[in-house]
């Protein structure tokens, strides 16, 4: 059984997340301490620092409290980090603490299609570490999840991509047509070409992987 | 003049008259290793940084006076200190180790659970019901663990030498009292309940918790499904019936609901069995579990009703003719519970259950009837003063109305009896360090019937011996009244006690885990009558004793075959008693003194198939040759049985599974039934008692309909 949910969730885990590179900014303002902050948390993050940009994103959290992405960041820092975490006791701390982090989130911005994702990749980060154990109870949830996202936003290339891609993964398995995840991986890299991210620092990231799934799997 | 000095100097250039602080210092555990990227920050502002390699930590901030500096890091205490902020320099922050972690010691003598993020777990959720010789039954899963003895003509839990009915089951924390659907001699029984509804699983084989009582070996804690994960419906088709699931949820509530039909006639009308069926088993059954959310509480019902009945010719050698059994059961259980948690980390739970049975049993000529109306009522609380001091502490009740009728062509009698039980019990956790913890608790009851007072100490303690490695202690006594067949003649009794003796040693890392326990039961006060069948013009007395002890082994390995996960349990067991009609001190013929189980499940990619292998070893067990003298002082052979499984993936959503018990065929004898009365030569005749088949075959086609199209019955199976 073990062998079965790792395979089928290995075709999930590999969303690359690329930390926010460009920010528009407004040049005629000098920057707030927020954006600062948050600057200097990417900027951390790029250098390939993520648990420094992590403990940035979580001060910020802890002085904006009616803002959902600082905390969206710490959480998603540690559900990253945590797939190639290797010791139980470590593995559990990180998911734990990036469960708190989503939890504060969700209460600041309910119904975040972004959040809901998040959450479902936090479930497979469990599912990775041992399937046997987290497999069938997380592998519905995470499903459960990514269809209410998609539900929320459907025109999200961010969410139509997740969403393709745990499902594709199902149906390799299985030897059956991926040809409608990759008509929806499609879908995603046309939106992605106009999508614009609904404020400074919210995610943008997934364009690449789409392509680079398309390019693996769809060809 | 000063003032406006102060007033130009401070507009032009603030920091001239507050400067820039520097907060500095390094942070370490509690050996004095520092530790490397803790969040050290001024609580409501933007200045922070992370410690470096050394520990050490230094930043600027704009911030005066009296601040709160926060140090935080994954599985360590968050630390605050609140000073001046010029005064934090240098400071030498020592973090506590967060004992919520899973590095954290756990209490584990006693007991194995099987659940999600459990520290202790030994089985997970699939396992229950992936066993290929537990059929689905997650009483048959547990039997492959130590401390149970194989009595397989029985089908119910004997642990550690104490008889089936020293074994209380649990649902949400609320006594289960008729488990098993009633059978007659060798016909196992099975778990009334299916796996499909639970999502954790204890199973204490001693030294268990002060929350249960009246059970004087063991306890199996079963919690239904808190919130289910989506709607789906299950189909099975089996050979032997068939059975009917389905989810639905909304916003704040859901509904399980779960039907089965079993009946064995065309599997009997295939592969007859020894047995002379006139009726083969038939069983309906159905259950439900509704969960309401309310405000940050939960209220969860759960309901089963299931019906059976069959009636056989059973071979006896004291009559040629055989012995005409017949059996009819309702059994009606429903337990409701609500926990919430409340403000300053108290937490209540209240919860209720009512039992009703209906059982006619006829033999031969005579015609048994038993009604049980039970109940229990309990309430608990729980608070929470810090992550290292939590208690524990609740009253519970429990009622007992028994009706026999018993009637043969001239001769009729009605027995009857009224239970109840009241409890009070209080329980501590302390956490000294994640090396050491401590469980201590105390239990009283009152029996109404016997018009006695018990108290019941328990404690337990945790020692962490190395980064994988843990020892634990356990100490209790348990108390339980006598079972309904001796209460129905007399209450003229007193409850029957343990002691448990427990020390165990689990060692745990990657993917295995390794424990050993040794223990040490003593009996006092066990029911003890003059006659073979007790009636009511029996003598009872509580005048007997006994002992078990053992040594009790178990590994599991997940790791070091590819795709193979393995069990072995091994249970060494000596013990002999005094009760009921025994003459003598002697071991019991549920009691065996070796028992070995092996699980292997190994998984094929190619063949999107899982195959199932268990066997199961039992020394032989006891029994008395009338034609020597003695008592149960000869021994049956061993017993041994392979099972096979193999579970095939149609789909993602259909699967195939055929299994196999006793795949060899090995011919097993339980014991053997002697006739009455001597022949001419003086010599008792005897009958083997074997089981009603050697074999049995099951094929099943399972289908799960659910939105996500990915889930399926595998973990049901």
């Amino acid at each position: 059984m073990q062998n079965l949910v790792t395979y089928i969730v290995l075709f999930f885990t590999a969303i690359v997340m690329q930390a926010q590179t460009e920010t528009e900014t407004n040049a005629d303002a000098a920057p707030t301490k927020y954006q600062q902050g948050m600057r200097k948390a990417f900027q951390l993050w790029q250098e390939d620092k993520s648990w420094e940009a992590a403990n940035t994103f979580e001060r910020i959290a802890a002085v904006e409290p009616d803002n959902w992405l600082p905390p969206y960041y710490v959480a998603q820092i540690n559900v990253i980090n945590s797939f190639t975490e290797k010791d139980p006791a470590k593995l559990k701390a990180q998911l734990d603490k990036a469960q708190d982090f989503i939890n504060d989130a969700t209460a600041i911005s309910k119904d975040n299609p972004d959040l809901l994702v998040l959450q479902a990749q936090l479930y497979t980060a469990w599912i990775v570490f041992d399937g046997q154990q987290y497999g069938m109870t997380y592998s519905a949830k995470a499903s459960e999840l990514y269809n209410k996202a998609l539900a929320l936003a459907p025109d999200n290339p961010r969410i139509v991509l997740a969403k393709a891609e745990w499902d594709m993964g199902g149906a390799k398995y299985f030897g059956q047509s991926i040809e409608p995840y990759c008509k929806d991986i499609q879908r995603a890299i046309d939106l992605f070409a106009t999508f614009k991210p609904a404020g400074e620092f919210y995610p943008t990231y997934g364009e690449e992987r789409a392509k680079q799934i398309q390019a693996e799997s769809c060809k | 003049m000063k003032i406006s000095v102060i007033t130009f100097f401070s507009l032009f250039s603030p920091f001239f008259i507050f400067g820039q602080n520097t907060v500095a210092g390094s942070v370490t555990d509690n050996n004095g290793t520092p530790i490397i990227g803790a969040n050290v920050y001024i609580e409501g502002s933007y200045d922070g940084a992370s410690s470096d390699d050394n520990g050490k930590f230094s930043f600027e901030t704009s911030e005066t006076g009296t601040q709160t500096l926060t140090i935080s890091f994954v599985s360590f205490e968050t630390f605050k200190l609140t000073d001046d902020i010029s005064k934090m320099k240098n400071l030498k922050i020592v973090l506590r180790d967060d004992v919520n972690s899973l590095e954290t010691v756990t209490i584990s003598a006693g007991s194995f659970s099987a659940g999600d993020n459990s520290k202790i777990s030994v089985l997970k959720p699939l396992d229950i019901v992936t066993t290929a010789s537990a059929l689905g039954d997650f009483v048959g899963a547990l039997q492959t663990l130590p401390g149970t003895t194989t009595v397989a003509e029985d089908g119910r839990l004997f642990v550690r030498g104490g008889d089936a009915g020293e074994t209380q089951i649990f649902i949400d924390g609320i006594r289960v009292f008729t488990p098993y659907s009633p059978t007659t001699d060798n016909i196992p029984t099975r778990g009334r309940y299916s796996p499909f509804l639970f999502d954790g699983i204890t199973f204490s084989t001693g030294g268990y918790s002060a929350e249960y009582g009246q059970a004087l070996s063991s306890v199996l804690l079963l919690n239904t499904i808190d919130e289910p994960t989506q709607e789906k419906t299950d189909i099975a088709i089996m050979s032997v019936g068939g059975g009917l699931g389905h989810t639905e949820k909304w916003e704040k509530s859901s509904l399980s609901l779960n039907a089965s039909y079993i009946n064995l006639a065309p599997y009997i009308a295939i592969l007859p069995d020894r047995n002379d069926w006139q009726k083969p088993f038939e069983t309906a059954s159905g259950e439900a579990v509704f969960r309401q959310k309310i405000g940050d509480g939960l209220l969860k019902v759960y309901g089963a009703f299931d019906t059976s009945n069959f009636a056989l010719t059973q071979e006896d050698v004291n009559q040629s003719e055989g012995v005409r059994f017949k059996l009819n059961n309702q059994n009606f259980y429903t337990n409701a519970s609500f926990s919430e948690m409340l403000e300053n980390d108290w937490t209540i739970f209240a919860g209720g259950s009512y039992t009703y049975g209906n059982t006619k049993v006829g033999i031969d000529e005579s015609d048994i009837k038993d009604v049980e109306n039970s109940a229990h009522l309990k309430l608990k609380l729980k608070k929470r003063f810090s992550n290292r001091f939590k208690l524990n502490f609740g009253a519970e009740q429990f009622v007992t109305d028994f009706n026999e009728n018993y009637e043969e062509p001239n001769f009729a009698s009605k027995l009857e009896f009224n239970n109840n039980i009241s409890a009070a019990f209080t329980e501590a956790d302390i956490i000294f360090s994640r090396k050491l913890a401590l469980k201590l608790g105390v239990r009283g009851e009152y029996s109404e019937l016997f018009t006695e007072f018990t108290v019941s100490p328990r404690a337990s303690f945790a020692y962490k011996t190395g980064k994988n490695s843990q020892l634990s202690l356990a100490y209790g006594d348990f108390f339980q009244q006598p079972e309904n067949e001796v209460l129905k003649f007399t209450n003229d009794l007193q409850a029957q006690h343990t002691q448990h003796y427990i020390m165990n040693y689990q060692y745990s890392a990657n993917n295995r885990i390794f424990r050993a326990e040794v223990y040490r039961k003593k009996y006092s006060n066990l029911v003890t009558y003059n006659e073979a069948m007790p009636d009511v013009n029996s003598i009872f007395d509580n005048s007997g004793d006994g002992y078990a002890q053992g040594l009790d082994l178990f590994w599991r390995d997940n790791e070091t075959l590819k795709n193979i996960d393995y069990w072995v349990s091994y249970s060494y067991l000596d013990t002999e008693r005094k009760y009921k009609n025994f003459p003598i001190e002697a071991t019991p013929s549920f009691a065996n003194t070796h028992n070995l189980s092996v699980v292997a499940k190994y998984w094929i990619n190619d063949w999107k198939s899982q195959i199932g292998f268990s066997y199961q070893y039992g020394s032989g067990r006891t029994y008395t040759d009338l034609n020597e003298p003695g008592f149960l002082q000869k021994k049956t052979k061993g017993y041994n049985s392979v099972s096979l499984n193999w579970a095939y993936l149609l789909s993602q959503q259909k699967i195939l599974y055929f299994s196999i018990n006793n795949a060899f065929a090995f011919k097993n004898v339980n014991g053997y039934q002697y006739a009455n009365t001597a022949d001419s030569n003086g010599n008792f005749a005897r009958r083997e008692l074997r089981p009603a088949a050697d074999q049995f075959f099951f094929v099943g086609f399972f289908w799960t309909i659910s939105d996500d199209k990915k889930d399926n019955q595998l973990d049901n199976l």
